[in-house]
């Protein structure tokens, strides 16, 4: 089970703590007795010790240094091996909660339409407080002998129905109006708050049927604002928390730069149909041209291992290997499965490997491992017709590449105008951890590769 | 069956007891040669002697802590308190020491010690001589609480508690320990944890505790004659509580009125109201009502007094208000 990290209580009168520091990072391993993060006192830093081994993952509302926190409250997990998550603080959505209506309208399995809801609560009764009270007893007797309690008069001292009066209804079938309905109208026309006579007006003499009771709650229901009707609140997804976790940790705390520029794809364009038809023709999984820009921005990294890198409290962290998250749209939200070791890896074995993640994503089958020890994001946005745009970085990572769509247009090359395939590439980098020169040097790197694909593909 | 009163039922069980076990020896003030206040030790000082009927000064807080010393120490002792509000007296005593102690050995000290005394408002005892107290004994854990109201009751569950290992708080209604009632000879014992049903009915549920249970029957005998039928219950035991026969009863009959001597807030009534809200909702046909004593210090007045202890007339009075809800 998931063990939640709170703020402690450090003396018998603290009520809230400031927060110093993690003394792990988010996905660290930790043991029973390590420090995990630091409280400031008046006087003194105390550190934290943890009572529970496994991996420590921060919670959405993790605190920032110098964050006042009220003790007992939530500021991470430790989590065991293939353990997720909880979801945190599921914000149902706020029940439509009137006064003196909840208990009292008879509930349906599934969501009411709001503009019957509405109507019900305008129903009023003798008393005046809305549609009658029952007692819990009386509730269940009706429901077990099928009697329809919205139409009794209660006989208790507040006029609420008790279990006599269901009995009664029970025994002797009663018509309460003089309207000829079919039970179902009967029920619906109760809910909905809609009165036989009303009904009979409608059809005078003859039985009323559901039909007339829907025609007359659509009739009702028109008049009801959109703005009324429209109010709607979507769960959060796991997916969604994470990613709004995510996003806005890395707005907060990264000095996010984008630089933009355009790369000539002509001869990558080129090699992309060579590649497609003699691939497809040997029945081996065709390098889309995400798979290409993993390879060529692998090649780039190499050239420039300050961009393969990632913002530690200790320093930064250059990191031996070249791991790539790739950003994936799925059904579920945004993922970013990573593709690892990129450039041990031919082009082949890299859109069989993309190709296996890709699919995993949108089977919801990928495993959080499959998404984690990137060391830098491409993001492409090319099929979507969209041209420079600002990515935000995948913490901790220095920095993400986004790539636009390949599009024909003019351009200058060997000293003449002529039709060319253009792409534009962003770069967001953080610079705490990189400066812009490096930055633009990588990225003029990444644009030169793409327009001599063969030369770094083959390199 | 020969008929004995309420106190001289407990007597034949803690006559007996002590008879088998030489571990069982009573502390008190007056529990010696006099025999106790209310007649609770008649005849033993004779029988067994002083060491094990063993006079006290006026020093709750001592005796009872040497009590607890001694259940620790493997023997049976019996506190009577003579008026149950001394216990306070010892109050850090019983729940600092007494009831945790099992807990804090792992349980290898036992707590064998009975708590007993007089309590309720009654003969104009006023404020110092007519307390109850026992919800706040049921609040914490560690306790039984044990309040019977008939005297047949009063010997089985005497004879439970000087088997228990747990600290026991006996308690006796001054009103009732001179009741006459049917008790059967010889040994027996009523565990604890299990309400009687005083009387079968199955138009209200009606909780009545101690002294309150013979005025409910009372009450609802007269009430058949207008054909209501209602069902008493006597828990006997506050803890345990046994909450299945109150629900069950509550489903035959959809309506629940709690009566009891003690304070109304935080009391043993709330608890069964909650419980039963809890566990038995759909059985309601109308709020829950309790009836208690009223929320003020005792008063020596005889006229006073009687205005504040729920009487026949008030309990007819919410039995009817109940089934009009």
């Amino acid at each position: 089970m998931a063990y939640e990290v709170t703020m402690p209580r450090l003396g018998w009168t603290m009520e809230e703590g400031v927060f110093g520091e993690w003394l792990k990072q988010d996905g660290d391993e930790v043991q029973a007795g390590d420090l995990l993060f630091t409280v400031e006192g008046d006087k003194a830093t105390q550190e934290v010790e943890v009572f529970e081994a496994g991996i420590l993952r921060l919670s959405a509302s993790a605190p920032a240094p110098g964050d006042v926190i009220p003790v007992g409250a939530l500021l991470a997990y430790i989590l065991q091996s293939g353990e997720s998550m909880p979801a945190e603080s599921s914000q149902a959505a706020p029940a439509d909660s009137q006064p003196g209506q909840e208990g009292t309208v008879p509930q349906k399995a599934g969501v009411e339409p709001a503009g019957q809801k509405r109507l019900a609560s305008q129903r009023v009764t003798a008393d005046g407080r809305g549609t009658p009270a029952i007692s819990p007893r009386a509730r269940r007797v009706a429901a077990e002998l099928g009697v329809d309690w919205t139409q009794l008069t209660g006989s208790g001292r507040t006029g609420r129905i008790v279990e006599r009066d269901v009995r009664a209804a029970a025994e002797t079938v009663v018509e309460p109006v003089g309207v000829d309905m079919s039970p179902v109208a009967r029920r619906m026309a109760a809910e909905a708050g809609i009165s036989p006579e009303e009904l009979a007006a409608i059809r005078p003499g003859g039985r009323i049927q559901r039909e007339d009771v829907e025609a007359a709650i659509a009739a009702r229901r028109q008049p009801v604002p959109a703005s009324e009707t429209a109010a709607q609140v979507v769960a959060h997804s796991r997916i969604r928390q994470i990613t709004a976790q995510r996003m806005a940790e890395s707005a907060r705390t990264t000095a996010p730069v984008t630089l933009t520029t355009e790369a000539d794809a002509t001869e990558l364009v080129a090699l992309r149909e060579q590649l497609k038809s003699s691939y497809a023709r040997r029945g081996l999984a065709v390098p889309s041209y995400n798979d290409i820009y993993l390879k060529l921005t692998a090649a780039a990294l190499q050239e420039h291992p300050v961009l393969n890198a990632s913002w530690g409290d200790e320093g930064i962290n250059l990191h031996g290997e070249i791991h790539i998250g790739f950003a994936v749209e799925t059904e579920r939200g945004l993922l970013a499965p990573v593709l690892r070791n990129v450039p041990a890896k031919s082009l082949r074995q890299v859109a069989a490997e993309s190709a296996n993640l890709i699919e995993g994503a949108h089977q919801e089958r990928l495993g959080s491992d499959a998404m984690q020890g990137g060391t830098f994001t491409i993001t492409n946005l090319g099929m979507y017709g969209i041209d420079a745009f600002t990515p935000i970085i995948n913490l901790p990572q220095a920095a993400i590449l986004g790539i636009g769509r390949i599009v024909c247009k003019p351009a200058v090359h060997e000293g003449e105008v002529v039709p060319r395939q253009m792409v534009a590439l962003s770069l967001t980098f953080d610079h705490r951890v990189v400066d812009g020169a490096p930055a633009a040097r990588f990225l003029n790197t990444v644009r030169e590769y793409v327009s001599e694909p063969v030369l770094w593909l083959t390199g | 069956m020969r008929e004995l009163t309420y106190v001289e039922a407990t007597l034949e069980a803690l006559d007996s007891a002590m008879a088998r076990d030489p571990s069982i020896f009573v502390v008190g003030e007056g529990i010696g040669e006099r025999g106790g206040n209310f007649n609770t030790t008649v005849g033993l000082y004779e029988k067994y002697g002083p060491e094990r009927l063993c006079d006290t000064p006026i020093s709750e807080r001592g005796f009872v802590g040497m009590c607890a010393g001694a259940a620790m120490t493997g023997t049976r002792p019996i506190v009577d308190f003579m008026f149950l509000d001394f216990i306070l007296d010892a109050f850090g005593e019983l729940v600092n020491q007494i009831a945790k102690m099992q807990y804090m050995s792992s349980g290898r000290l036992k707590m064998p010690i009975l708590l007993r005394g007089a309590i309720g408002i009654g003969h104009s005892a006023a404020t110092h001589h007519s307390g109850s107290y026992y919800p706040i004994f049921a609040h914490i854990p560690g306790f039984k609480v044990v309040v019977p109201a008939i005297p047949s009751d009063a010997k089985g569950l005497f004879a439970t508690a000087l088997q228990s290992d747990d600290p026991v708080l006996f308690l006796e209604h001054k009103s009732l320990l001179f009741n006459r009632g049917e008790v059967p000879e010889g040994d027996f014992t009523i565990p604890f944890g299990q309400a009687r049903i005083a009387r079968e009915g199955a138009d209200c549920t009606v909780v009545a505790i101690g002294s309150m249970v013979d005025k409910a029957v009372t009450v609802c005998e007269k009430l058949a004659e207008d054909g209501v039928a209602a069902e008493v219950i006597d828990p006997r035991t506050i803890a345990p509580l046994d909450t299945a026969t109150i629900l069950e009863s509550v489903h035959k009959t959809g309506r629940l009125l709690i009566v009891d001597e003690t304070f109304q807030p935080c009391g043993v009534g709330a608890e069964i109201a909650a419980q039963v809200i809890d566990q038995g909702f759909d059985d309601l046909d109308a709020p829950i009502r309790r009836l208690n004593g009223a929320h003020v210090p005792t008063p020596y007045s005889p006229p006073l007094e009687l205005a504040i202890v729920p009487e026949q007339d008030d309990i007819e009075q919410n039995i009817r208000d109940l089934l009009a809800e």
